[in-house]
This record gives structure tokens, sequence and C-alpha cells, in this order.
């Protein structure tokens, strides 16, 4: 007996030598095309939106002599084309969009040193939201139809429906105010104190996240279920247990791994309400102050670095999914079975 | 016992009757919400959170309160202003100014020094009022200034052209601050990295996007102050987090609390909350170039139909005061008790409009900067209040670049914005507010009194006194007559600390006096 053909997944991409390395250099071709296309809509646009940063930065008392003194300071009063050929020669030189106009220090260090904590929460979110997701679809998908498969379908969905910031603020006072198992804020100043004030936003996050994996991942693992192979895995005598976390899993994890990398690369920039509601001082409030204040350069910078590494992920994920790809691994003329 | 004997005994015996009330004292205050009369405890540190960052320390370049606020705690004034707005000699001990009010000598205190140890001098006083001037900062000194030179035996001359009484007022505000002469041998960008002063702390860590860390100035010229070891300026952007952290004991104090708060703060006996009159003044402003508010009887008529009270309390939650003036009570000649604001009645309201040009109402926008939720309120209050007289206002709320964009360029019809004095003298803040020929044309309202203008010059140039009292008695009577702005509320500065925190000093313009607080242990 002939195995069932395979489904076509959109992870797929080529069954050709190398599969592996193909996407990545495809995915790198990727990131240049989606840089340029950003910074010159960010440059731009961002000049266009009525606002002067000299005025944002003194305040509506400063006299209008100290103003402009401060726009020749900062160059904003340069014409346009000059102002953005300065600012490109910076960028591929020093690959820095400019000194914040606000803070005076470089874009690229407030980036190095922001981006972290904002990172931290994402990497943290995800994790806990596979920690999570996963059990919970693999025991609604095996009681499917069941009282728990109605639970883990409704229960998360609820978490859903309630806005972040409240969320975040129930989980304080939960958590941090009444039970003191976390700060109230900030990220301290010990070494150990990140990891412990990231752990309530991570977890604000992922009431997010986790229903939409659940789902995606309840309704791939029961497609895959009912597929030839795993009866005829079961049918040689494998468990319950190896069959599913072994094979179904694997097949079934590729769209839901998609799906991930689409709502992480929206919580690369989104994290400013976790980080309002926790206090923390993260990428997320550093593009949202700069953008009330005009600062050109770091909100140049920030949409930039968002823009590379949406493109890295969605690179990291195009790879994970050639390599996990049991189909990929083997490749189309089947000689060399190499999964890199 | 011989006599000699009982004497000793006998002087002894207040002594140990006055320690016994100190002790009895002392235990009492451990415990309950600590009265300021226990004797300051030295060391610790005071972590201060506020929702700005510290970008600059060039003092003469800066105007904004989160720079003002660390710069006033490096460098200081020839004088300085109390919480109540009181001038007072600060590192000049004494000052004299010569009949014609021309001639003003600065005598400087002895002994201070900058906190490098190097000794305070004439010299240095000249060079930093001179930089001042050359570098037209946002903050300039107005005041007519021919010469600043040394006088004779550790003195500092001012020359004046023309009588300005507002002269003093000006030197108490933090960009007149002294600082070494020629930055004591270093590049301006050198200096102002690493700023040294006479204030009463050092910048130890300084994150322009983050925390600023100071430590005491172990030569500061107040005896035995400032208490604490350290003091740590913590950015937390957010209002409600400052409040949590306080709460949670993460921070010792706080720059604002949100008004809804402040109740509950008061009532927890873990935290304090500490209240000032401030100089600022939340106000609805008038485009007088619009042809419907060119029109007096049209302001006087939306003057009469708001409810300044209600906006008061349901908008601060009674923290702050309802405005029946232009100046606020914190400075002086307010006329707040003298009665001239027009008050809530609907039914002069009513007919001030029918004596207009629009008897049966109009339609009108109220602009307003988006991201605070106060002024929201008070926009849908006053456009509820502005109904009942047939005036349809809308609300456009806009973010608060833009929002400064447009009324820069006279584009609103009303607007809902904050007055604000630097300083103690009434001189600066009306003028900015009452003006034609400033920068800010009467705080863009277009308003125009010749009156007005004829006394703000006479204001300048009458020394303190009842005539000057006069003076500016008229013009917030006229001013409250032509309405071209309608004075809503003074808010107050709230700060708040833990209940360990004592002797938070906090300053009209919202600064916090650090070198008189002190952690109890």
């Amino acid at each position: 007996m002939t195995p069932a053909p395979a489904r076509e997944t959109t992870a797929v991409r080529s069954t050709g030598a190398y599969p592996v390395l193909r996407a990545a250099a495809r995915a790198l071709a990727r990131v240049v095309p989606v840089a340029v296309g950003v910074v010159l809509a960010v440059f731009f646009l961002l000049r266009l939106v009525p606002g002067d940063p000299a005025r944002m930065i003194l305040g509506e008392r400063a006299t209008p002599e100290s103003v402009a003194a401060l726009r020749t300071r900062l160059g904003l009063d340069l014409p346009l084309p000059q102002q953005f050929a300065d600012f490109a020669v910076r960028l591929l030189t020093h690959g820095d969009t400019g000194d914040s106009l606000v803070y005076g220090t470089s874009t690229r260090a407030l980036i190095l040193e922001r981006a972290p904590v904002s990172l931290g929460i994402v990497a943290l979110a995800v994790a806990v939201s596979v920690l999570v997701a996963v059990p919970l679809a693999v025991t609604a998908a095996r009681h499917r139809d069941g009282i728990v498969d109605h639970l883990v379908r409704v229960i998360p969905t609820i978490g859903l429906g309630m806005p972040l910031f409240w969320v975040g603020l129930l989980l304080i006072i939960v958590f941090a105010v009444t039970l003191r198992w976390f700060p109230v804020g900030g990220i301290g100043t010990t070494p150990l104190d990140p990891l412990r004030s990231l752990v309530l936003p991570a977890v604000a996050v992922s009431f997010g996240l986790v229903p939409p994996l659940v789902r995606s991942l309840r309704a791939q693992l029961l497609e895959v279920m009912s597929a030839d192979f795993v009866t005829t895995l079961t049918a040689a005598g494998l468990s319950e247990r190896r069959v599913t976390y072994g094979h179904v899993l694997r097949n079934a994890a590729l769209p839901t791994l998609t799906l991930l990398s689409v709502y992480v690369a929206s919580l690369i920039g989104g994290t400013l309400v976790v980080e309002k509601v926790f206090g923390i001082n993260g990428l997320g409030s550093l593009l949202f102050n700069a953008i009330g204040n005009r600062d050109f350069p770091v909100v140049q910078g920030i949409a930039l670095y968002c823009a590379v590494l949406v493109v890295v992920v969605s690179l990291v994920v195009d790879v994970l999914v050639a390599w996990i790809d049991p189909r990929t691994r083997r490749g189309a003329s089947g000689s060399t079975g190499r999964s890199w | 016992m011989s006599r000699p004997h009982l004497r000793r005994l006998g002087r002894l015996a207040p002594l140990a009757l006055a320690t016994a009330l100190v002790l009895s004292g002392c235990a009492a205050d451990s415990g309950s919400p600590a009265t300021d009369d226990a004797s300051p405890q030295p060391g610790g540190t005071l972590t201060f959170g506020r929702v700005a960052s510290v970008t600059s320390f060039d003092l003469n370049n800066e105007i904004t309160a989160n720079n003002a606020f660390a710069i006033d705690k490096v460098f200081e004034p020839l004088v300085a202003f109390d919480s109540t707005g009181t001038i007072e000699p600060w590192l000049a001990s004494d000052y004299a100014i010569s009949d014609d009010g021309l001639t003003y000598t600065f005598t400087l205190r002895d002994g201070v020094t900058f906190s490098d140890g190097t000794a305070v001098t004439p010299a240095d006083v000249v060079f930093s009022l001179q930089r001042h001037r050359q570098v037209e900062g946002p903050l300039p000194l107005e005041a007519p200034i021919t010469d600043i030179a040394e006088g004779t035996e550790g003195t500092v001359v001012i020359t004046l052209s023309a009588p300005y009484t507002p002269l003093l007022s000006e030197l108490s505000g933090f960009s007149n601050g002294i600082f070494p002469a020629d930055f004591g041998g270093k590049t301006e960008q050198e200096f102002f990295a690493a700023p040294v002063g006479t204030g009463p702390f050092v910048v130890s860590a300084w994150d322009p996007a983050g925390d600023l860390t100071f430590t005491a100035n172990k030569n500061y010229w107040q005896e035995g102050k400032p208490y604490v070891d350290e003091l740590v300026y913590k950015l937390i952007p957010d209002d409600t987090q400052l409040l949590q952290q306080l709460q949670a004991g993460q921070i010792d104090a706080i720059d604002e609390v949100p008004p809804a708060n402040v109740a509950d703060l008061q009532a927890n006996d873990a935290t304090r909350v500490v209240t000032q009159g401030s100089w600022e003044i939340e106000q609805v402003f008038f485009n007088t170039q619009d042809p419907h508010f060119a029109d007096v009887n049209v302001r006087q008529a939306i003057a009469h139909a708001l409810d300044r009270d209600g906006i008061t309390a349901a908008t601060t939650f009674d923290t702050a005061q309802k405005a029946d003036a232009l100046i606020p009570p914190t400075i002086e000649y307010s006329a707040a008790d003298a009665g001239y604001a027009l008050d809530h009645d609907l039914d002069a309201a009513k007919t001030a409009l029918a004596a207009s040009a629009y008897p049966d109402g109009f339609d009108t926008t109220l602009l307003i900067a988006s991201g605070n939720s106060q002024r929201a309120q008070e926009a849908q209050i006053i456009q509820s209040a502005l109904a009942e007289i047939g005036i349809t206002v809308e609300i456009e709320s806009i973010d608060i670049a833009a929002f400064r964009q447009r009324f820069f360029a006279y584009d609103f019809d009303l607007m809902i914005n904050s007055g604000q004095s630097d300083a103690p003298d009434p001189d600066g803040l009306v003028s900015f507010q009452a003006d034609p020929e400033g920068f800010s044309q009467s705080y863009w309202t277009h308003y125009t009194n010749d009156r007005v203008t004829a006394l703000l010059e006479e204001g300048r140039t009458t020394p303190d006194g009842d005539a000057r009292k006069d003076i500016y008695l008229e013009i917030q009577q006229i001013l409250a007559n032509d309405v071209p702005y309608i004075p809503l509320f003074y808010p107050s500065n709230v700060k708040a600390s833990t209940s360990a925190v004592h002797d938070l000093t906090v300053l009209p313009n919202g600064s916090v006096r650090f070198q008189d607080a002190w952690i109890q242990k």
C-alpha cells in the first residue's frame, strides 16, 4: 500500500537539492528590498506629518529664536534631499540612522540598549504560549468533541477577548501587589531581576497568542490524525503517545509555526502596551515617544530594525519548516538525503 | 548634700526634663505618620520616579521641567524662591538696589565653593550671566541689562538702562544658575556632560534616555545638607506605574500623582502626599480673530455659561483650586479673591449672547491635545455647557505635536491649554498672555487692549508695593471683563512618597528641594 499522497502545505517551498540553504538564500534576498522600501517610506512620510521636533523639545513658551537655533543645530532646516543624503551616508557607513534629536545619543545605541528587553518579552511570551498551547491542542484533538475539547476551545478564546492592558493590570494586582511574587513594574537592578520582571508581561502577551495557536494546531492535528499513515503506524504497534508526539505533531505543526511567525512579527514592534502597563523602558515605548516628539532618526531606526527583524524571523521559520518537513529532508530526487 | 552640689543638680534638672521630653517625642513619632519636627537622619538613597528623562544640563539652553529640575540640583542662582514664592538670598548673601532702580549690587556669600572645592568668585557670576545673555536661550533674561561686572570686594554689579522690578525674580530662575568661569577650563560640551556647580547634588551616572543618579555634594554650603547620600531620578513613563511602584515600595517618591488616586494615598498610612499651590493656570483660550470670538459679548456669554466650580471638582477630584483670576494666589498681586471673574449664570450668558451678532448660537470647534484624559473631560463638560446656550461645540483632539503646530499658526477657534509662570513675579506670566507685541501675541489669542499694554509697561518699572499691586489688579479686572481667555482652575503640584520620606519641600514651579529631604530608618 502506498502512503497517501502528501498534503500540500504552504510551508513546502521546494524539494530540490539543499532545500534549507535555498530557503535561507531566498529570505536573505528579500531583506534588501524590504529594508530599502521601509527606509524611504518612513523618512519621507514622517516629514509630511505636521509637527516640529525642535518645538517639541523646547516646549510652547520657548522663544522662536531659540527654536530656530535648535532647528539649525539639528540640521532640520537643510533642504530635504540634503537631509536624506546625509542620512543615507550615515546609515551605510555607521549602520546608524542618526543621533536622537531628543536624547542626543546615537539611535543604534538606544536600540541596542532597549531591544533586549522587548525581545525578551517576545521570546518569553512565545515560549510560554507554545508550552501552554501544544498540550492543550493535543489533549483537545485526542478527546475530540468531548468536554475537554470544548473547554479548551472556549476558555482561551475568552482570554483573547480581554484587552491586553486590562489583563496586565489584573496580573499586577494579583501576582505583584497581593502575592508579591513579582515586581510591580520596571526591570530592576540585580542580575536576576530582569527575568522575574518579564514573567508577568510575557504571560499577559500570551493571553492573546495561545487561543489562535490552540485552534490552528488542534485543527491540523485532527486532519493529520485521520491520515492513512497514522493508521499504519498505530497498526504497526507504536503507542498512541509516540505516534502523536513523534509523527503527527511534526506534520501538524507546520502551518501553526507559520501562523506563530506572523504573530511574532507583529509583536516585534508591538510591545508598547505591555511596556507601558508594566513600566518597562523597551523599544515599544521608545518608538511611541519618538513618534510623539517627531524624533525622526529614532523612528527611522526602529522602523528599519523592525523590518529587518521581521524578515529574519520569517527566514528562521522558513528554515525551521524546511527542516521539520520530512519531504524536504528526503529531497525530490531522493539522492543525497541531506536535510540542510 | 552641700549647697554647691544642690545647685549643680538644680541646673541639671531642666536639662533632664528637656531630654525626657525630646525622647518621649521621638518615641511617639516612630510608627505614626511622622511629624516633621523629628530631626533629620542622614544617609540613604532616595529614588524619585519621574515620567521623563533628563536630556541636558546646559541650563542656559533649557526650559522644560524634565531638565530644569535636574539642573537646579547642580546649579544655583544668586537669589532663590521658596515654597511660597518669596525671594530669598541664596548664593548672594545680600543685595542692594539703588534708589533709581538702575543698579543692583549682589554680595557673594562667604565660603561657597563649587562641588570640586574651588571657591565661587564674582568672575564666575559674571561669566555665567553673560553666557546666558549670549546664547539666546529659550528662557532669556528680559531685563534691559547694560552691564554685568565685578564690583568691589566680592560683589557683582548689574546695571540696567531702565528700572525693571522683575529682575530679582528672573535671576531666581534655574536658567540663571552660576557655573565656573570658562567652564573650569573644559569645553562647553565636556562641561555639560559632567557639570560642576554649587548645588546640593553631583551627577554620578547619567543615561539621557533612562535614569540619572546624583551623589551628595560634600562641599555644599548649607551645613549638614543634603541629608541623603544618593538621589536617583528613575524613568517611569506611565503615571499608573509610578503609583504602583510607590505603593509596592519599589521607589521612595514620585513626581506626579493621578488626581483620582490622591485621596487613597492620603488615607494610606504607608504613603504620604505633599500638595503645593502651583504657578499653572488651566484656561480656555479664544482666537479673537475668529468672527464669533472677536465679539466680547460672545466671550462673556461663554464665560457665564461655564460652571468652573463643577469643572474643577469633577476633573481634578478637588486637588485643584478654582481660578477666579489670571494670576494664581501663589504669585503676588493675584486678584483671585477680588471677585472679578464672571460667575456661572445661564441667564446672564443668554443675555450676553443675545446682545451679540449671534443671538441664536453658532457652531464652533474646541481644539485639545490628545493623550490627556483630564483635558478630554474638561472639553466634554464645556461642550455640554455651551450647548445649553445654543453654541454647538465639536471637540477636535489631535496629537500634541500637531496641536502645537495648529495653534502656533493661529488655526483654532477655541482651545484648552495651560498657562504657566516660570518665576515669582507676575510680569512674565501677564506679559506672555496679554502683550500683543510678544511672540505669542497674547497667548495666541491676538488680544489687544491698549490700556493693558500701558499698564504692563508701568508694572515693570514700578517698585513693589501698593502702587504696583493696583496696576496688576486693574489688569486682571480688565482681563476678567474682556475674557480673551477663561481661567478654569489652578492645578496643584502633587508629589507622593512613602511615609519614611520626610521634608519633601515642593516649590511652586513643581521642583523639589531634595537637600531638605531625609529618610527615616
